[in-house]
């Protein structure tokens, strides 16, 4: 099915191009786009997989109640680090290409560093190379949708990439905030990495044909 | 806009907030809520890594402050600290804090190193005991030249298994180093014997390098080897001894040919004809620099595989029988003829050597028969 619509978008634009009348249209970054988009959206759904091996062994390295199916530890009013992948349905539907795209680039930048400062902390040499591992196809991910922005000319997200450090104010005061901290943060990664599927999705369906459409009416065809 | 908001509004307060402990020992906790929340010593609770604790082990200490009496404590469950928690009435959590209940760590044991062409070092240990302390133990190799004062810490670990640690450069020669590996954790330090050695003494090199495994001809109980010795050595005044294991296709045992010296050849002769089998070779430099001492026995190659020929002739049907028949038999004559030495005097010529001979006769005129 996505082969039969690639087939028929690459005729049309192979069509449109030879045409003299029309300006030529300048197929490659649509169609560079098109794969990337459906690219970024494997990806997430690899990474979604990958989490839950490695959300296992960290929550079982946490130890109960942290690895207890049911647990929900408020989130403790202090700094909020992790950007919420939570949002208002209506607001998400009325998202632009370009803020759904930099939403999930800063987000999962940030998310990177996060996991980063974990590996550097973690006991078990087990646990030390599957975050290893994850961060690669995090950062992988987060290349990817910088290259979907940059193929259909967004500029890309500005601003520090790090986490904030208000000054004085410790990231976690002790070692059981430290551990709701990291319940947390695994938790906010995969509400991100469903909620990008989505996004990726409603990508999808709106790059390629849609803008070759549009044109086609346009001149009057 | 990050919301910052200082401590004072964390619903309670836990003390001691991640204390370290031995086995074996007893812990009172205190649970104090904030002033700021509107609950009582008795709406709190606690548990110990997920499982409820006895509401006998508790004590009220004030309004709002609940303690809780642990006692012989065991092993930390996971090494990332037990978790007790003080909770509300209806499960909430209020906080938090982590306990490390373990053992200081043992002495470092076994300590080896080996040097790969002198370039490098690596050494691996093993943690004293069964090294289960349960807590994080953290191991560090250091170095230093005898009668050189400083101290080098090793950085590139587990490169050889989990105890281990690779030094990539900056080693001497003609120099013994002093060797040792501290163990740390949250309950104290032990640091291992120190181990003296000179590089020289524990090189190791690659395998060797193109073995080939081909037939003799039609030889069916031969097969030769041949190989390249490992590059490094030429840069090295080493010399080499190799080593040669084989086996049977579908058998784990591995026969070892052990004198092989310095050739890089090898002819090996007792072989099942029409069988596969697998060769290996391994190099140890020695001779370093002249001294007579040897070195480590590089890695095996990787397995080179050829087949014994298969003659034409049929197996006559009566050979492997007759074979476990011959053993007996042979056994037999053996015990007669010890007997017979014994008790008979005169017949000393007679024995299992004779009965030998006379086996050899047979089975060359068979085989002269058959090849008629």
């Amino acid at each position: 099915s996505t082969g039969d619509s690639w087939g028929i978008f690459t005729f049309l634009c192979a069509a449109l191009c030879n045409l003299p009348a029309l300006p030529a249209l300048n197929c490659s970054e649509e169609l560079g786009a098109g794969q990337s988009i459906q690219q970024t959206y494997d990806l997430t759904r690899y990474l979604e997989h990958q989490l839950r091996t490695l959300a296992g062994t960290y929550l079982n390295y946490l130890g109960p109640p942290f690895n207890e199916p049911d647990f929900n530890p408020p989130r403790l009013a202090r700094v909020e680090r992790v950007p919420s992948a939570t949002v208002d349905l209506d607001l998400w539907r009325g998202l632009t290409d370009n803020a759904r795209l930099a939403a999930n680039y800063r987000a999962y930048s940030r998310l990177l560093c996060y996991l980063r400062v974990l590996d550097g902390q973690v006991g078990t040499a087990e646990l030390r190379h599957r975050l290893a591992h994850f961060c690669a196809s995090l950062q992988g991910l987060v290349l990817s949708i910088g290259g979907v922005m940059s193929s259909l000319g967004y500029p890309l997200p500005t601003g520090p990439a790090g986490p904030p450090a208000p000054p004085g104010a410790p990231v976690a005061p002790n070692d059981f905030l430290k551990k709701m901290d990291d319940f947390w943060l695994l938790k906010e990664l995969q509400t991100w990495l469903w909620r990008s599927a989505k996004d990726f999705n409603r990508l999808k369906k709106k790059v390629p044909p849609a803008v070759v459409t549009l044109r086609l009416e346009a001149r009057g065809f | 806009i990050p919301l910052s908001v200082s401590p004072a509004a964390d619903p309670a307060v836990i003390s001691p907030q991640d204390p370290t402990l031995l086995i074996g020992s007893s812990l009172v906790a205190t649970c104090t809520v904030s002033p700021d929340f509107p609950l009582k010593a008795e709406d709190l609770y606690w548990t110990l890594n997920g499982r409820r604790l006895p509401a006998a082990s508790y004590a009220t200490l004030g309004p709002s402050t609940l303690s809780v009496a642990l006692a012989r404590l065991n092993g930390s469950r996971q090494q990332s600290g037990d978790n007790l928690v003080c909770h509300s009435r209806d499960g909430g959590i209020l906080a938090g804090s982590c306990l490390y209940v373990g053992l200081p760590p043992e002495k470092p044991v076994n300590i080896t190193c080996w040097s790969k062409n002198m370039k490098d070092l690596t050494c691996k240990w093993a943690p004293g005991t069964e090294g289960e302390t349960f807590l994080h133990t953290n191991y560090t190799l250091k170095y230093k030249r005898r009668w050189y004062g400083q101290d080098n810490t090793c950085q590139e670990y587990h490169t050889a298994g989990t105890y281990s640690c690779h030094i990539p450069k900056d080693l001497a020669l003609f120099t013994p180093y002093e060797i040792w590996v501290e163990a740390s954790n949250r309950l104290g330090v032990a640091v291992s014997d120190v181990v003296m050695l000179d590089i020289l003494d524990v090189v190791t090199t690659d395998p060797p390098s193109d073995v080939h495994v081909s037939r003799v001809g039609d030889l069916e109980d031969q097969l030769s080897v041949r190989w390249s010795s490992p590059p490094a050595l030429k840069d090295f005044l080493f010399q080499a001894k190799y080593q040669i294991q084989y086996r049977v296709e579908d058998s784990s045992e591995w026969k070892v040919v052990d004198d092989v010296g310095n050739q890089t050849s090898c002819r090996l002769a007792g072989l099942r004809p029409g069988t596969v089998y697998f060769v290996q070779v391994r190099c140890n430099p020695f001779s370093i620099y002249g001294s007579k001492k040897a070195g480590i026995w590089s890695d095996w190659s990787n397995p080179t595989a050829a087949s014994t020929p298969r003659s034409e002739r049929v197996a006559g049907g009566c050979d492997p029988k007759g074979g476990e028949q011959n053993t007996t038999l042979r056994r037999e004559l053996k015990q007669f003829f010890g007997w017979v030495k014994k008790h008979a005097y005169g017949c000393s010529n007679l024995g299992i050597k004779l009965y030998d001979q006379w086996r050899v006769w047979l089975q060359k005129s068979h085989k002269t028969r058959n090849q008629v």
